[in-house]
């Protein structure tokens, strides 16, 4: 595993304030599929960084890639070119199980349909990812309290899912997100099931997790969600159009935390 | 994962479907149910037989001109075999040297009267006296034949229980019998000894040998010669010298076949083991085949689980779960549910072989090896039937396993 020290300096961090090392690193990134009427590329050579404490959306119409990217970036799947590290590994070259271990430790996935296992309580589906690190099942209780408290969920934890309301249900796989302190939250459309109210309180979520110091990538095709974040990356048939800041203040303190 | 965590995983899953885990598990639980079962009900046939059917004791074994005839074709052989005679069983009385006791008696089948009741087809058994001790009927009143009376030829019996209470209304003691046309004083009643395969032991009458060879004829009867060894480890040397005499009195050439049989328990509970050591094999097979079928099934409910938790796996893989975990987490789950399965055959099984002991003589004992063979085969089922749907979990693509609905 090769290990990157970002010397550079980020063109962008007087402007969104972020000062932390890199946990996200992408060089000419590319994802190809072989159908039978040709290749198609859904990804064609994106590099972009993405630093500690950072809170990044990226948007763009369908069929821009920016699902895709997202696959890459969370590990779901692999590249067809190009490098990518995360947080100091270059994961681009890992196989199955390394990426797994990468996955647990490292990301914490929020899905639009929030994904949660409908036979597990709320405290069981957070405390999954810490039973695949081996996590004692004590410290592995206490570490899912603990999360599901952070999301105010603390009186739902023997809740089950349908039990739960839309809001509750995002709030449960925030706090499974965060069980494994990952470096970074990866979240795909997490208010596209929710209505307006709720999605806002999602959002109003993520910005209390981003001033804790949590790095967080957003991937939406709405406008009022990318605005919350910092920097919004724009994808278009596969690149990066182009990169506006969003409207999110600088964290609270230097380095993010 | 943790195994402990695959399992309770696996219990959960399998509560969550009960009647299809159910249905799913039928084919291991006959088949467990058959093997236990039949083991079981064979070992305690088998014991029965040992115990029971030969009501010889350890160390004894009859020498007589039939042996145990097991076809037709043997028996017509035997038939032509000369008698054994009152001299045989004298001389070997006084020279088996590795023998306790000798005995011996003839056996008939005959009516019996006593004032207006008759019994058709009583056992009749000419006996010597020493053959209380010799074989296994017990004394519940009065006594046994005598040396007194057989000296004397006398005209005494020893009655079964069912005897007694079918031809007397109070105590038979001291009453008389008619047997060929005799009267028989009753000098003791035998304690019962119940029924073997639904054939009752108490329809006999014990006589005198020398009284008994009187009336049914000396020429006619062939002796059997009852011999208990010093003790049952002498057994089969015992078993040498008596047919050595005997051949040797019968003039037999070498190497040609004895003329008479040798009866004992292990030789009748040897060929009974021989018939239901077939029927076992049959049930075996079948449970194999009942095995194979419920592995299968196994195998099509787990890969049934397989695609209807596509989006689990999915979720789990996206919150780092390897692929060994995902094979551990199937392949457990495929061996809890097929070693229920193995329990619950073995919970089938004491509840028929309670129903066997209830409604049959037999003493039925649960197989304590086959319970465990059986259950650990169920397991082995569930493992080896559970590889495919497991792996094919475990290679599911993350990003489309997420994407199904």
């Amino acid at each position: 595993m090769e290990s990157q020290t970002e010397t550079r300096p980020n063109p962008d961090a007087r402007r969104t304030g972020e000062t932390g090392p890199v946990v996200i690193r992408t060089e000419d990134l590319w994802k190809t599929y072989v159908m039978e009427a040709g290749e198609i590329h859904s990804v064609r050579g994106v590099t972009v960084t993405i630093h500690q404490g950072e809170y990044v959306a990226i948007m763009g119409p369908s069929g821009s890639g920016k699902t895709t990217l997202m696959n890459l970036l969370g590990c779901l799947d692999t590249p067809t070119r190009g490098r990518y590290w995360l947080g100091g590994q270059l994961v681009s070259e890992m196989d199955e199980d390394e990426l797994a271990i990468v996955r647990n430790r490292r990301i914490g996935f929020v899905f639009q349909t929030f994904n949660l296992l409908p036979r597990a309580t709320a405290l069981h589906n957070v405390e999954l990812p810490l039973v695949y690190n081996g996590t004692p099942a004590e410290e592995r209780h206490e570490r899912a309290l603990e999360v599901l408290r952070q999301v105010n969920l603390g009186d739902r934890t023997d809740h089950w899912p349908a039990q739960l309301s839309g809001g509750q249900r995002q709030r449960v796989a925030i706090a499974r997100a965060l069980a494994n302190r990952p470096t970074i939250l990866l979240a795909d459309e997490p208010t596209g099931n929710l209505d307006s109210t709720t999605g806002r309180e999602i959002m109003d979520l993520f910005d209390h997790l981003h001033d804790q110091g949590n790095t967080i990538l957003l991937v939406t095709h709405a406008e009022a969600i990318a605005q919350r974040s910092q920097r919004i990356i724009h994808l278009l048939d596969g690149t990066v159009d182009r990169v506006e800041p969003g409207r999110a203040r600088p964290p609270d303190r230097p380095g993010g935390g | 994962m943790p195994l402990f965590e695959a399992v309770r995983l696996a219990i959960d899953s399998i509560w969550s479907h009960k009647l299809r885990s159910f249905l799913t598990l039928l084919g291991i639980v006959i088949s467990v149910l058959a093997l236990i079962a039949v083991v079981s009900i064979i070992q305690g046939v088998n014991r029965y037989v040992a115990v029971r059917v030969t009501n010889l004791g350890p160390g004894v074994y009859v020498l007589n001109k039939f042996g145990l005839v097991t076809n037709l074709k043997e028996w017509l052989k035997a038939q032509k075999r000369k008698n054994i005679w009152m001299e045989d069983y004298l001389v070997l009385k006084e020279s088996l040297r590795l023998a306790k006791r000798v005995g011996a008696g003839i056996l008939q089948f005959d009516a019996v009267k006593a004032g207006n009741q008759r019994l058709e087809e009583v056992l009749i058994r000419g006996v010597t006296a020493n053959m209380l001790q010799i074989r296994k009927e017990q004394v519940q009143t009065g006594r046994y034949i005598s040396p007194h009376d057989y000296d004397h030829r006398g005209y005494v019996c020893f009655i079964g229980q069912d005897v007694a209470t079918k031809l007397f209304r109070n105590s038979p003691l001291d009453k008389t019998l008619t047997l060929r046309g005799q009267t028989f004083r009753v000098i003791g009643v035998a304690e019962p000894m119940g029924a073997v395969f639904g054939q009752p032991q108490d329809d006999f009458v014990h006589i005198p040998l020398t009284t008994g060879l009187k009336i049914y004829g000396v020429q006619k009867n062939s002796i059997s010669i009852f011999v208990e060894a010093l003790n049952p480890s002498m057994m089969e040397r015992s078993q040498d010298e008596a047919r050595l005499l005997l051949r040797a009195r019968r003039h037999q050439k070498y190497g040609q076949e004895d003329d008479f049989g040798i009866i004992s328990a292990t030789a009748i509970s040897g060929l009974w083991e021989r018939l239901t050591g077939t029927i076992a094999t049959v049930a075996l097979g079948v449970a194999a085949v009942f095995l194979v079928v419920g592995g299968i099934v196994v195998m099509n409910i787990m890969l049934a689980s397989v695609t209807e938790r596509t989006q689990e796996i999915g979720v789990r893989k996206a919150l780092g779960a390897r692929r060994r975990d995902l094979m551990l987490q199937f392949l457990v789950e495929a061996c809890v549910l097929s070693t229920s399965g193995g329990l619950i055959g073995v919970a089938a099984a004491a509840v028929m072989l309670k129903i066997v002991s209830l409604a049959t003589p037999i003493p039925t004992l649960m197989s304590i090896p086959a319970v465990i063979v059986a259950v650990t085969i169920s397991a082995i089922v569930g493992l080896f039937f559970g590889i495919y749907p497991a792996n094919k979990a475990a290679s599911l693509d993350p990003i489309a396993a997420l994407r199904s609905e």
